[in-house]
């Protein structure tokens, strides 16, 4: 028996160990030189959302992958799951943005390791036997967490700083010295950051945070916590503070707009009040993109404030219905605030009454899996946290977030990457290209998009070098029309993901504002497959791609679609006395779904509501036009 | 027969010492024999010392004389219903306790691999033993023209369009977001913008001359190759971090599993199912 206690001791001594900063290094400034191309010739494919077992709700799910392993899986390595099995993606990414909690960062993970004896707080207590209860009251634990923290009720031994500090800065230190041995200029990028969980109650005003710079200057901070506020300026008052304390950058990215019931793009500012040009300016500077799709959800377009729109709503099943922990359900009147067409549309609006834009953003796509695997592949999804990796339940079963109210697994989605026209594969070059939005979202396939908008682009450009054409005479995606005579033109090209599925169109989705100050959109169907042949429009409309999905397999043929589609458009209702933008969509064919996928794996009989093919698409960064030019 | 002086005789026989002694270990190990140490508890100047550390490690400061007694109160009560508990064997197959362990089991498996930094020697070897993932990608530096979708007729054309390109002329194919020149470029740049087949197929073609048509997952190219570099052999101080990545990673699995491996070692397992 005293080899037991002894055991003990030396066990509870050497998990101290694990936990302190021994593993922190010195953090290696960048020696390799990047050549940089005059301008960006690639696009450079990654994810800006991972959550790995430093987050506390994905160490609750089962999540048992860190940082480390996260990185290795993004860069191509195969690794085994939290649930055993065996992961790798079919093609590397090029950049990692790991992007934690910020509030409770390691906490649960800390809880999960600590010695019982020395938790006092009740309800911490419970958790953590909760969480040693196995897989069912781990994930009991976990959304009793997230509910307390939607609630403002979590205990002070996670939300006090002060005491939490010490641990804290040593979990952040061990985070970024694992990020630093990964990020290797010229072949693979990983950020820094983390995501801050902005919430007002239930409704979802989430934020990654992603800085430029290596780890010596994010070590100066910590990662800052959302407890006790539901307004975004603190985090901007945080940046600013980092930016000048540091001389280094820093953004964030708002996402899962569809669950904060219109609260994200508000057309005033969060107390309620007319927003003022300095608040949308110093929005604008903080947050040049948006995430418009990722796993829970799509938050492109919604059918109700797009009704002519025949390809809005993908995604939107289950979670327009409230907000993300369905405190409150959703009214009609709280869309528009929700969604990023709307947003763009409100940016007009406000631009128009201030004179300054605070919803002029770019768009990416990104996962939000909380497994540390990055997957956004139909036939290799990973699912949103480790409790709902490959089984034959996860698609049917209940998940937290409402499922009783009717989100279901199968409204989840593999989705999506992030697409950044860069001059090379490092941090400054990427970090630069967020910030001047030239940047595409897609739902997972990593199909190329490319547009530049100008005056005077014609046809002939396009059998030329129109990518150095479109830089030397337009502005590429996020960028806003030099001023210029006769009516914008745009060169459009969009090519398929190499081992993906063809294209079916590319539509040019425009927003403006009439002469009688409403907000006005239309989606315009620009070039398509086959268009002067079987598809000639047919009473103005384009006819259907066809479908070629075999739900046996589940597979496709590439028989239908293109490749490549390209143009140039002229805007044929184009008013130079109106603001306006303009953003590409791109659709594929239609292909299976991972719940397609998912049923034939495990030979699932589901409800035939449940849609088992789709049209995966590319959204760019919009360009906007602006009469005062 | 004297029983006594039997045993009296083979309470001097070194071997019987090493099997009494072996029983004990034994019957400690088997964590339910009580001895009288078990029924002590403690409390001195260490143990109260650990106490007041791991307060401080959660609160930053040193716990009053109020807490450090109540400290010691839960310690004492703590060890009461633990040893109380392995006495009556409650630790057995409870799922948590089980988890518990094994969990603390992993954990100190890894802990030295995790800290560990390996020297030079040991890396260059890793680097002998797998010259390839670490070289340099081979550079491949070429023209290429998209035709679009393979097709019969984007067949036809591209044997046309060849026939300029190599007489010198232009021949422009179909406008994509492609470059018209790569330079330098790795197998995994070209197969993340052509597909892995179209990376093979290059690695065949001959530089100098335009060539194809080459299919691709997008479609047809015709290609011509102007520079080819081979890797370079890779050096420790370039590829360094990559291969500490590598080592570490391996160390930690290697010690996980040859930790399990020894302790299995110890143990019969006998699987009784009949299939």
């Amino acid at each position: 028996m005293r080899k037991a206690i002894a055991l003990t001791v030396v066990l509870l001594g050497s998990t101290a160990l694990l936990s302190g900063c021994d593993k922190v290094k010195q953090v290696v400034t960048g020696k390799t030189e990047i050549a940089n191309t005059a301008y960006p010739e690639k696009v450079y494919w990654g994810d800006t959302h991972l959550h790995t077992s430093n987050s506390p709700d994905a160490f609750g799910f089962g999540t048992r992958l860190d940082p480390v392993q996260a990185l290795r899986f993004a860069r191509g390595e195969e690794v085994t799951s939290s649930t055993g099995q065996k992961a790798k993606l079919a093609r590397p990414l090029d950049f990692l943005v790991i992007s934690d909690h910020s509030d409770g960062f390691a906490t649960i993970k800390d809880l999960y390791e600590a010695p019982r004896a020395m938790i006092t707080e009740p309800m911490l207590l419970r958790w953590y036997d909760m969480l040693h209860e196995g897989p069912e009251g781990s994930m009991r634990a976990t959304a009793e967490l997230i509910d307390a923290k939607a609630n403002n009720r979590l205990p002070a031994a996670i939300t006090n700083p002060a005491g939490a500090e010490q641990r804290l800065r040593n979990n952040w230190l061990a985070h970024i010295a694992a990020v630093e041995d990964y990020n290797e200029p010229g072949k693979f990028t990983a950020f820094i950051g983390f995501e801050y969980t902005l919430m007002d109650e239930g409704r979802n005003l989430h934020r990654n945070v992603i800085f430029r710079d290596s780890g010596n200057r994010a070590a100066t901070v910590l990662p800052l916590a959302s407890f006790g506020t539901t307004v975004p300026d603190g985090l901007w008052d945080y940046m600013d503070s980092y930016q000048a304390k540091t001389g280094g950058k820093v953004l964030a990215i708002p996402h899962n707009s569809n669950m904060s019931n219109g609260r994200m793009f508000m057309m005033t500012d969060p107390s309620g009040g007319p927003m003022s040009a300095e608040y949308a300016r110093r929005r604008a500077a903080h947050e040049p993109i948006v995430e418009i799709t990722q796993i829970k959800g799509d938050s492109e377009a919604h059918p109700f404030m797009s009704p002519n729109d025949e390809f809005a709503g993908y995604g939107t099943a289950g979670w327009e219905i409230g907000d993300l922990m369905m405190v409150e359900k959703t009214t009609p009147e709280m869309q528009p605030g929700s969604y990023v067409r709307e947003a763009l549309k409100r940016g007009l609006l406000i631009e128009q009454r201030t004179g300054a834009n605070p919803y002029q953003f770019g768009v990416i796509g990104s996962t939000d899996s909380h497994t540390s695997l990055a997957t956004a592949d139909e036939d290799n999804y990973f699912g949103k946290h480790s409790g709902v990796e490959p089984n034959p339940k996860r698609a049917t079963e209940a998940q937290n977030l409402g499922t009783r109210e009717g989100r279901f697994g199968w409204n989840y989605l593999a989705s999506g990457y992030a697409g950044v026209w860069a001059t090379s594969n490092s941090r400054e070059a990427l970090f630069d290209a967020m910030m001047r939005k030239e940047v595409f979202g897609t739902t997972g396939p990593r199909m190329t998009l490319r547009v530049f908008g100008g005056w005077d682009f014609k046809a002939e450009d396009m059998k030329g070098d129109w990518v150095k054409a479109g830089y030397a005479r337009g502005v590429p995606m996020g960028g806003t029309l030099k001023s210029g005579k006769g009516m914008p033109s745009f060169i459009i090209s969009a090519l398929k993901d190499p081992i993906g599925a063809n294209l079916d169109r590319v539509q040019v989705v425009k927003g403006w504002v009439d002469k009688n100050g409403q907000a006005q959109e239309k989606v315009f169907d620009v070039v398509w497959s086959d268009m002067d042949g079987k598809r000639k429009l047919a009473g103005g409309k384009v006819p259907s791609v066809g479908d070629t999905v075999d739900l046996a397999k589940p597979s496709y043929q590439n028989s239908i679609g293109a490749p490549d589609l390209a143009t140039v458009w002229s805007d044929p209702e184009f008013d130079p006395s109106v603001r306006a933008f303009y953003y590409i969509r791109v659709l594929e064919i239609p292909t299976p779904s991972w719940v397609a996928f998912d049923a034939v794996r495990y030979k699932l009989t589901l409800d035939p509501k449940i849609p088992l093919k789709q049209q995966e698409r590319g959204y760019t960064s919009a360009i906007w036009y602006n009469p005062a030019g | 027969m004297d029983y006594k002086a039997t045993a009296r005789r083979l309470l001097k026989e070194p071997l019987v010492h090493f099997l009494i002694a072996g029983a004990m270990v034994f019957w400690l190990l088997s964590g339910r024999a009580p001895d009288l140490g078990e029924r002590r508890i403690v409390v001195n100047e260490a143990v109260a010392g650990a106490l007041a550390q791991r307060f401080y490690d959660s609160f930053r400061r040193m716990p009053s004389q109020d807490e450090l007694d109540g400290l010691i109160r839960d310690y004492v009560t703590d060890q009461v219903y633990y040893r109380e508990a392995l006495r009556l064997g409650l630790d057995q197959d409870d799922e948590v306790v089980v988890r518990r362990m094994r969990r603390k089991m992993e954990s100190l498996a890894v802990a030295d691999a995790e800290a560990a930094t390996p020297g030079d020697g040991e890396l260059q070897a890793m680097i002998d033993k797998d010259p390839a993932r670490y070289a340099e990608d081979p550079h491949t530096s070429f023209d290429q023209v998209y035709l679009g979708a393979d097709t019969p007729e984007n067949r036809i054309q591209a044997d046309a369009k060849l026939a300029l390109l190599r007489a010198g002329k232009p021949a422009s194919g179909v406008p994509a977001p492609l470059p018209g020149q790569l330079t330098k470029a790795s197998a995994n740049d070209i197969s993340g913008m052509f597909g892995d087949e179209f990376t093979l197929a290059l690695r065949r073609l001959q530089p100098g001359q335009w060539q194809g048509p080459i299919a691709s997952g997008l479609g047809l190219h015709l290609v011509r190759i102007t520079a080819r570099e081979a890797s370079a052999k890779p050096s420790l101080a370039t590829v360094r971090q990559r291969v500490e990545n590598d080592w570490r990673a391996a160390a930690v699995a290697k010690a996980q599993s040859e930790s399990y491996a020894r302790i299995l070692k110890g143990y019969d397992v006998a699987i009784e199912l009949t299939k």
